[in-house]
């Protein structure tokens, strides 16, 4: 009992005692020891986007078309011969087959590089035929309506100032950041990949349905829908 | 690492494997190359699972649990090496056994033409599957090692024999419909298989249309990418996926260089190998597959070419049809040789593609040595192989099952003991008769020198 009571006489003395105070800070700098910079590395290796992610990425840049759709567009009805079916493409693509228990692939390989050419080139092709290239008489197609092409050509000659301008528009729509953010020499190469295409096709079959202008900036386009940035994450 | 005495006579074996072959214990992979660059292989699974007692382990009586082949439920009609023989009871007929001229070991009438050939084929009989779902009988016959939680766990026999070999060749592995797994360390990007759906989606792919660019144009694009990736590789943490692209962009550059689009294209091929029968019923498909292995290796482009060929998943009635099956296959095999026996070898003066052709069959496992209630035959255990390569002893059966359940048999001792052969002792003496260090790639298996040529 007498315990008890000498309890409760303690406990009320803390009661009443002031509150502790803690600093809002050290009372005197903390000593630095070194310093170290914050690993940003990525701690996982460059993995390749599935099939499906490609094909609906595909389709979403010819249009949000459905992939039969996107196979007629491709296809034409010019005897282009710049697609074939998409059955032919499926398991260099890297699709799985599970009638056949044959896995996704999940590393690129030399086919499925060509593979990627060749869907590609289709895709850019048709886009450019599309955005910048209306039919006699016909007004081309307003920017908000364009497939990949987002952009006007300019009326003189392309300098690299207005050649960036534009690669930004198209590096923006299949890598998904703007090329100022990308590595330094990347406009600079793609610069020279235009002015080495159109020099040379002004050299090329004249049959070419491409100015050298539009053969310049197709290939820019094939250049982006088949960097290796495009592919993996 | 600590070393037991089964390490110690592992590595013993693989070195054994080395010197057998004429290179160092621990051969490099550059002296493997060198030594084998002018060998070429062709993979070949029969998916389903195959009866192995209507070929390669023959049965024609009632015994124990097995139930032959008979009249009764199999279509003898198209079967040349079919000859009825009685059955102890019923009014059906089973078959007589088929004892090739200068052979020493008897088959079943599955194996058809091949049996002309008898002195260039080794079969290996009894080999313990330890497994009848499909997704791991191929994945085991095929890689050596059993998936792990459904993920395949090493790289499978065509995309090793590529990471020493085929490096440098254009087309290192082309798959088709072939289970080819590349997992696994040390492996080149290059090598990683071409999986197609047929051969003819190779031309495909590679046509491309003169009507807006030229094909200097589209090199021109290939070619900045190869430096795009190179130029990306040296800023990641983790430059080999990366590098892998830079090479593949450089490879596609070779390819499309090469207008192998009008060579791979299926009618190109059929013209071009009129030897190979088309029209069959089973294998007229994958006949084209034979052909595309034909030219490649005679192009010097390709170093392995693996395909399937489907159907022997016969749990029903459509049994009557497996020996059919496997008379065509085996026919296609025989056809094949005979085609790489016409074939000059694109580097080797005077030789002749076959005597450079190293021909591997396997499929995911056996049937049962019963037949079910549907006339048909399930899932078993075990396994038989088929191998044609002058690097092998020729005429010989290796490996045995038992008399009444057809079940593998110990055969010979290995280093864990007396056991029946399994197919990574298949792979790793596949492996070892051409130098290479099966450790390298499999965690199990043994060289069997008995299988190897001296």
């Amino acid at each position: 009992m007498r315990s008890l009571a000498a309890a409760c006489l303690a406990a009320l003395a803390a009661c009443g005692a002031p509150a502790e105070r803690v600093a809002a800070g050290p009372s005197a700098p903390l000593p630095e020891h070194g310093v170290t910079v914050e690993d940003t590395a990525p701690k996982e290796d460059l993995r390749l986007v599935p099939p499906e992610v490609y094909m609906r990425t595909y389709l979403r840049l010819f249009g949000g078309l459905a992939p039969l759709d996107a196979q007629k567009r491709a296809r034409g009805a010019d005897g282009a011969g710049l697609f074939d079916a998409w059955d032919d493409y499926v398991s260099a693509l890297g699709f799985p087959d599970y009638r056949l228990d044959v896995p996704r692939l999940t590393q690129t390989n030399a086919l499925m590089a060509a593979t990627f050419e060749r869907l590609g080139v289709a895709l850019c092709d048709r886009a450019l035929e599309h955005d910048l290239k209306a039919p006699k008489g016909a007004e081309l197609p307003p920017l908000s309506e364009r497939l990949v092409f987002a952009f006007e050509l300019p009326h003189g000659a392309m300098d690299q100032a207005a050649f960036a301008s534009r690669f930004d528009v198209l590096h923006r729509t299949f890598l998904g950041y703007p090329a100022s953010l990308a590595p330094p020499e990347r406009t600079a190469r793609f610069f020279q990949l235009y002015r080495d295409i159109v020099a040379g096709h002004t050299k090329a079959d004249p049959r070419s349905r491409f100015t050298p202008d539009e053969a310049g900036w197709a290939s820019v386009c094939y250049g982006l829908v088949r960097h290796p940035e495009f592919h993996l994450y | 690492m600590k070393t037991t005495r089964r390490t110690f006579l592992q590595v013993l074996s693989a070195g054994a494997a080395a010197t057998w072959v004429g290179l160092p214990p621990h051969a490099s992979m550059a002296d493997v190359a060198s030594a084998n660059e002018t060998e070429f292989f062709v993979f070949l699974i029969a998916l389903g699972g195959w009866d192995v007692t209507l070929w390669a382990d023959p049965r024609n009586e009632a015994r124990g649990i097995i139930h032959p082949a008979s009249t009764e439920n199999t279509d003898t009609s198209q079967l040349t090496r079919w000859v009825d023989a009685p059955l102890a009871e019923g009014p059906f007929k089973t078959f007589e056994l088929v004892r090739p001229r200068g052979g020493s070991h008897a088959f079943g009438p599955g194996i058809g033409d091949l049996a002309d050939m008898v002195d260039r084929i080794t079969v290996i009989n009894g080999l313990e599957m330890n497994t009848v779902a499909h997704p791991d009988g191929q994945v085991f016959s095929t890689t050596g090692r059993h998936p792990e939680g459904g993920r395949v766990a090493a790289c499978s026999i065509d995309t090793m024999i590529s990471n020493e070999m085929g490096r440098h060749q254009l087309l290192p592995t082309v798959s088709v419909r072939y289970p080819s797994s590349y997992v696994g360390e040390n492996l080149d990007r290059r090598v990683v298989p071409l999986a197609i759906d047929d051969v003819g989606s190779i031309s495909r792919t590679l046509s491309r249309s003169p009507i807006y660019d030229a094909s200097s144009e589209r090199d021109r694009v290939t070619a900045m990418l190869s430096e795009e990736a190179r130029d990306l590789a040296q800023r990641s943490t983790y430059p080999d996926v990366l590098e892998g692209m830079s090479l593949q962009y450089d490879a596609l550059r070779r390819m499309l260089g090469g207008n192998l689009q009008d060579v791979f294209s299926a009618g190109g091929l059929r013209k071009a190998h009129p030897e190979l029968d088309y029209k069959r019923r089973f294998t007229g498909g994958p006949a084209v597959n034979a052909a595309f292995a034909v030219e490649a290796m005679k192009r010097n482009l390709v170093r392995c070419v693996s395909f399937a060929v489907g159907g022997f998943d016969t749990h029903a009635n459509n049994y009557r049809l497996q020996a059919q099956l496997q008379q065509e296959t085996f026919g296609l095999v025989a056809d094949l040789v005979k085609s790489l026996d016409a074939t000059p070898h694109p580097t080797v003066r005077g030789a002749k593609l076959s005597e450079h052709t190293h021909i591997l069959v396997v499929s995911d496992f056996c049937r049962t040595p019963q037949i079910n209630l549907g006339m048909g035959r399930d899932h078993y255990p075990n396994n038989s192989a088929l191998v044609v390569s002058p690097r092998f002893r020729a005429n010989l059966v290796f490996g045995q099952t038992d008399r009444d359940q057809l079940l593998p048999q110990p055969v010979r001792r290995f280093t864990d003991g007396e056991r029946a052969i399994a197919p990574p002792d298949l792979l790793a003496t596949f492996l070892g008769a051409f130098g290479i260090d099966p450790r390298k790639y499999m965690r199990d298996g043994e060289v069997v020198r008995e299988l190897l040529r001296a």
